[in-house]
C-alpha cells in the first residue's frame, strides 16, 4: 500500500543549530504511529517540518505522494494534514464556539461547518456547555479537547497530536487515548507524540524512537513492550 | 452652571477626537502590540495630503478623504511589509526603535515639504455655530462628532464580526495557532497595520479641518493617543472611546476651573493612577493563559 505520509532524509535548523539530522519515516494509511524520545529529540520540529509551519533545509516530505516539502500551512492543511500542537494553542480570550469555528476557516460552505460543529459538540459535551465561555477559563483537560476538535473542524485524514496529554490527570489521558482509537475507528491517520511510553504504545501500533534529531529505532508496539530493555536504553526509563 | 455645561460639551466633543485619534493605535498598539511611536506622524501625513488635495489641488473634501484612506492604507501596508516585518517577534524594544526612528523621518521629511507653518484641510462644513440650550457648538465640530462614531462602530463590528477580524484576534493572541488553522498571518498583521494608517491618516485630516495640519504636532498626538488605549485598555474600542472622553473632559474641566498650564499634563496623571490602581485598563478583561 502507498504510505499516506513518507519523510526522506529530512533535515531542518533553527538558525544555525541543526535540529533534525536526516528523518526517515513512513506513515500507512489507518495507522496510528507514536514519535518517542526524550525532550529536543527533534519529534516537536519534525511536527513542524511536516505541516508547514518550518522549512526543512534537505529532504522529501510526501503527503498521498504528492510533495509537500516548504508548502505554506495552509496549503498542507488545506490537502487534509491537521496539527495539534503542543501545549494546546487555543486562543484565551475568545470564546469555545469561536475558537471551533476558526479551525474550520478554510471552510467556506456553512453548512458543512454547521455539520462539524454539531459533531464535535456531540463528541465533547463539555465543550457545547462551555460554548460561550473564554477558552482561557477553561481546565487543561477542556482545553486539550477544545485543540483536538478545532483540528478536526478541519477534516483532516492525517492528523499530528504533539503531546496531548502533557499535564492532565490520569483520567483525561485516559480520556485522550480513547479519542483517539476513536478518531482510528473514523479512518483518520495519527501521527502522536507522547512523552507517557506506556500511553503511546497502548494506541500505537508501531513507534519510532528519536534521539537528537535522528530516528535510531523503529519497530511495533508489541515488540518495544516485550523488550523493556530496549525502551530503557533509548528513552532512559 | 452654563459654564460647567459648556466645559463638558467641550470635552465631550473632544473626547470623541481623540477617540479617533486613538482608534488605529488601538489596533495596532492594543491588539497586534506594536508601539508605534510614529503613529501621531501618520496622523499628520493624513492631515497634510488632506490639506494639499484640499487647497492645493482644490478637490472637494469628500472627493480628498478616500483618496487619503486608500493612500494611507497602502502606506502601511508597505511599512509593515518592508519594515515592521523584520523586527516581529523579537520583542517590543526594536519596534520602538525603529518607529522612533520612522518617526523623526516623516517630520524631517514633513518639514521639508511644507515647512512650520500651521495647515488648514478645506471642509464643507461651516464653522456656524449651534444652540443647543445654554451650549454652543459649531456645525463643523458636531458634523466630525458624528462621523468618528460611525467610524469607531464600524472597525469594532470588523473586529468582532467579520471573519478578518476573527482572523485577526487569533493572529494577535496565539499566531502559532493561527497558522495551523490556515490563517495567513502575514497578511493579517499587514492588514491590520495598513486599517491602523489609515485610521490615523483620517483622524488627521478631518481633525485637520477642526483644527489644523502642521509637520510638529504628531508628538503630542502619539502621547494623548497612548493615553487614551492604556485608560481604556489594550485592544478595547469601548475602552478607546471611554477612555477619550475620559480625558476629554477632564482637560475641558481642568482648563475651564484649574491653572491652564497644566492641561497637557492631567492626561498622563491618569494614567499613572490608571496604572496603579487598574493595570490592564478600564475595559480590559485579563484570561490566563493555563
Amino acid at each position: 500500500m502507498a504510505p499516506v505520509l513518507e519523510l526522506k532524509g529530512v533535515e531542518a535548523a533553527y538558525g544555525k543549530a541543526k535540529a533534525l539530522h536526516g528523518i526517515d519515516l513512513r506513515v500507512e494509511p489507518g495507522e496510528v504511529v507514536a514519535l518517542l524520545g526524550a525532550n529536543g529529540a527533534g519529534k516537536t520540529t519534525t511536527f513542524r517540518v511536516i505541516s508547514g509551519l518550518m522549512r526543512p533545509s534537505a529532504g522529501e516530505v510526501r503527503f498521498d505522494g504528492a510533495s509537500i516539502a516548504g508548502c505554506s500551512a495552509d496549503a498542507v492543511l488545506r490537502a487534509g494534514l491537521a496539527h495539534c500542537p503542543e501545549e494546546r494553542h487555543v486562543w484565551p480570550e475568545m470564546t469555545v464556539e469561536e475558537n471551533l469555528r476558526l479551525g474550520a476557516y478554510l471552510v467556506s460552505q456553512r453548512i458543512e461547518i454547521e455539520r462539524r460543529m454539531e459533531r464535535i459538540y456531540l463528541r465533547f459535551p463539555r465543550l457545547k456547555e462551555r460554548r460561550r465561555q473564554s477558552a482561557g477559563t477553561l481546565s487543561g483537560g477542556e482545553q486539550q479537547m477544545l485543540a483536538i476538535g478545532r483540528a478536526l473542524m478541519s477534516a483532516p485524514r492525517l492528523l499530528l497530536l504533539d503531546e496531548p496529554s502533557l499535564g492532565l490527570s490520569p483520567r483525561m489521558a485516559k480520556e485522550v487515548l480513547a479519542v483517539i482509537r476513536e478518531l482510528q475507528g473514523q479512518g483518520i491517520t495519527v501521527l502522536l507524540v507522547e512523552q507517557n511510553v506506556h500511553n503511546a504504545l497502548s494506541v500505537a501500533s508501531r513507534a519510532y524512537v528519536f534521539e537528537t534529531g535522528r530516528v535510531v529505532a523503529e519497530n511495533t508496539s508489541q515488540a518495544l513492550l516485550d523488550s523493556p530493555d530496549l525502551l530503557k536504553a533509548y528513552l532512559g526509563g | 452652571m452654563d459654564l460647567f455645561l459648556q466645559l463638558l460639551a467641550n470635552g465631550l466633543v473632544n473626547g470623541t477626537f481623540y477617540a479617533l485619534s486613538a482608534l488605529g493605535l488601538t489596533l495596532v498598539f492594543g491588539l497586534m502590540r506594536v508601539v508605534n511611536f510614529a503613529h501621531g506622524e501618520f496622523y499628520v501625513i493624513g492631515g497634510l495630503a488632506g490639506w494639499a488635495l484640499t487647497n492645493a489641488v482644490g478637490l472637494h473634501f469628500f472627493l480628498a478623504l478616500p483618496i487619503v484612506i486608500l493612500g494611507m492604507g497602502v502606506f502601511g501596508l508597505l511599512i509593515d511589509r518592508f519594515l515592521i516585518e523584520r523586527v516581529r517577534d523579537q520583542g517590543p524594544e526594536t519596534g520602538i526603535l525603529l518607529t522612533i526612528g520612522l518617526s523623526i523621518f516623516i517630520v524631517n521629511t514633513a518639514l521639508l515639504v511644507v515647512g512650520t507653518a500651521p495647515l488648514k484641510v478645506v471642509s464643507p462644513f461651516l464653522n456656524r455655530p449651534i444652540f443647543i440650550g445654554p451650549v454652543v457648538v459649531t456645525q463643523a465640530r458636531l458634523f466630525t462628532v458624528a462621523l468618528c462614531a460611525v467610524l469607531i462602530l464600524a472597525v469594532h463590528l470588523l473586529v468582532q464580526r467579520t471573519t478578518l477580524g476573527r482572523a485577526m484576534r487569533a493572529t494577535f493572541q496565539d499566531a502559532t495557532a493561527a497558522r495551523l488553522v490556515g490563517i495567513r498571518t502575514r497578511h493579517v498583521y499587514g492588514l491590520t497595520f495598513a486599517l491602523g494608517s489609515a485610521l490615523a491618516g483620517t483622524a488627521g485630516m478631518l481633525l485637520g479641518s477642526i483644527y489644523v495640519a502642521q509637520a510638529t504636532i504628531g508628538g503630542i498626538v502619539s502621547l494623548k493617543a497612548f493615553v487614551v488605549v492604556i485608560l481604556g485598555g489594550m485592544g478595547s474600542f469601548a475602552g478607546a472611546i471611554v477612555g477619550g472622553l475620559v480625558l476629554g473632559l477632564v482637560e475641558a474641566i481642568w482648563g475651564g476651573y484649574g491653572p491652564s498650564g497644566y492641561v497637557d499634563a492631567v492626561g498622563f496623571a491618569l494614567v499613572i493612577v490608571m496604572l496603579l490602581v487598574r493595570p490592564y485598563g478600564l475595559f480590559s478583561k485579563q484570561v490566563e493563559r493555563a
